[in-house]
């Protein structure tokens, strides 16, 4: 036993094999991916549906038909916190990284995969939400093509910025180590934070506040940038920031804190 | 070979592991006693890498285990009973643990066919009772096919074929050879499994023997007998692994017989007795007063609570 030659190693492509395999062996994975694809498509069918075409205007036609969305931005959070806070709350941790003691790549491999699965499901649940949704507004005032400048960037653009979200929600999940303190904290950050701050008379504020992560996730999916908004580039710039100090942070809490 | 040189950890102002220096070898079951909070596990998660010692370090196998390029096949450890997401089910949890090596699926299938849970690897662990998930921890524990074990109170919630099991396993696994490292705060369990002896309390080594010192040292199983007639009770008690010394004139301590054994061979020969004492130190005594200082929760006696 000691002295053969063991073929078994810790490579980082065996501990991101290992994360996939986690993530697809939980029931709250199926639910909650199944659930962000068919609310995303349900909303925006059934809005789609119920428009009489006399709206107030100016609603952006992409923005209009992914409404649904912002149950992903819940249901992808949620995904993303299970993957590391969830390992705590049920001791999981412990044996993860007995597994893989140099700790970061268990962390790495589970961005990579909540991001693997989350930018291909929104993508094409935006895909197939469009153009079902555009059969119900052909004589409207949200009537769009694909092809329309910005319509396939926003959708593209939204999946990108959804799964932005879900990593920087992973890496809260780490960084706190509770479902529910975690949680908290991405509802407070994307909902909560920028409404407060935008009741400060500070000029400045208001710039700041185009970058929080549900302005920015509006600018990456608009056809059309507002005049208040981020360009689609710099939110996602800001998205991938959000997450990569999210990411960072976590790294350090995973580094050096007990388990 | 695990070795733990000067071992230290603070949580804040509280000292749990104190300068703790101990080596534990390969081929010997090595029983870690304490009473609870004595620091066992924190030692123990301190050897695997979860905790950094605050001062010291450990190795396993000459390095610190998170420096091995297999840390499954260097050490496996049984830690907490759940270490386990409770939504999965054995075979998927294992499987989860030997991707990550690159262990192959019949090993899986192995581990789960030496810990009896064969039946049960495809329901989800929720489920399991309470010695159904030792036995997964120590599946786990199997699973790199490790030169040393670690296992952090494997009989907590076995029943009693489950104790004798894992007795056999830790046994022929220190027979093959391997390093076994086991905790435990009962002497009585330790008595029976391990050879070599690392007691601590209140985070301090207090002994580093061999469970025969132990046993010796603490007067168990030794009969104290005073006679006039010393000379002629030993040559009649002369026997293949009897041992009889003399304290005092007249006053003998003799180590494999009983009292009854004694008493009768002496009436046999008219020798007359004014004293013949079993010696009444068990383990269990002896490990407590070891440890009577350092215990962090003993009964208060009566009328002290308010």
């Amino acid at each position: 036993m000691t002295t053969a030659v063991q073929p078994y190693r810790v490579t980082p492509a065996r501990v991101l094999r290992s994360e996939w395999h986690k993530l697809w062996t939980l029931r709250s994975t199926w639910i909650t991916l199944v659930a962000t694809g068919a609310l995303t498509v349900g909303m925006g069918v059934g809005i789609s549906a119920a428009y009489d075409g006399t709206g107030e205007g100016g609603l952006d036609p992409v923005m209009f038909v992914l409404l649904g969305t912002q149950f992903a931005t819940v249901n992808l959070a949620v995904l993303g916190v299970l993957a590391t806070a969830g390992e705590y709350s049920t001791g999981q941790i412990r044996a993860t990284l007995t597994a893989v003691p140099r700790r970061l790549p268990v962390l790495w491999s589970k961005a990579a995969v909540l991001a693997a699965v989350a930018f291909p499901l929104c993508l094409w649940t935006n895909l197939l939400t469009f153009p079902l949704a555009q059969a119900f507004l052909s004589d409207t005032d949200q009537s769009a093509a694909l092809g329309d400048p910005g319509v396939l960037r926003g959708l593209v653009g939204n999946a990108a910025a959804l799964t932005l979200l879900a990593v920087m929600a992973l890496g809260l999940g780490a960084v706190t180590r509770s479902v529910p303190v975690s949680l908290g904290v991405y509802i407070g950050l994307v909902m909560i934070v920028p409404e407060l701050l935008r009741m400060l008379p500070y000029a400045v504020v208001d710039d700041a506040v185009r970058y929080f992560p549900a302005q920015a996730l509006e600018s990456a999916t608009a056809a059309r940038t507002g005049p208040e908004a981020a360009s689609p580039t710099a939110a996602l710039l800001a998205l991938a920031l959000w997450a990569a100090v999210s990411l960072a942070a976590a790294a350090t809490t995973l580094r050096r804190r007990d388990v | 070979m695990i070795t733990a040189q000067h071992l230290t950890k603070r949580y804040g102002d509280r000292t749990v592991v104190t300068d703790l220096t101990f080596t534990v070898r390969p081929g010997t079951v090595t029983g870690f006693l304490g009473p609870n909070g004595a620091g066992k596990s924190t030692t123990m998660r301190m050897i695997l890498g979860l905790d950094t010692p605050t001062r010291g370090h450990a190795t396993v196998g000459g390095r610190a285990y998170a420096d091995h390029p297999a840390p499954l096949t260097e050490v496996g450890a049984l830690l907490e009973a759940r270490s386990v997401h409770p939504g999965r089910t054995a075979h998927q949890h294992l499987r989860a643990l030997a991707h990550t090596h690159g262990i192959p699926r019949t090993r899986v299938d192995h581990v789960l066919g030496i810990t009896g849970l064969t039946d049960v690897a495809h329901r989800r662990v929720k489920g399991f009772s309470l010695g159904m998930g030792q036995r997964l921890g120590i599946a786990a524990a199997l699973l790199g096919d490790p030169a040393t074990v670690v296992l952090d109170e494997p009989v907590n919630g076995l029943d009693p074929e489950g104790v004798l099991w894992i007795r056999t396993l830790l046994k022929s696994l220190a027979a093959e050879g391997r390093t076994v490292l086991v905790s435990s705060h009962l002497m009585s369990e330790m008595a029976l499994t391990a050879d070599h002896l690392v007691i601590i309390g209140r985070g301090r080594l207090l002994a580093d023997t061999t469970v025969t010192d132990f046993v010796r040292d603490c007067g168990a199983g030794t009969v104290t007998v005073v006679t006039p007639d010393a000379t002629a009770l030993v040559r009649h008690l002369s026997a293949p692994g009897v041992t009889v010394t003399a304290d005092a004139p007249g006053r003998l301590t003799v180590r494999g017989t009983d009292a009854e054994h004694i008493g009768r061979t002496a009436a046999a020969h008219a020798i007359p007795l004014f004293e013949l004492t079993p010696g009444t130190a068990s383990l269990e005594e002896a490990f407590m007063d070891l440890t009577r200082d350092s215990v962090d929760y003993s009964a208060a006696p009566e009328g002290a609570a308010a």
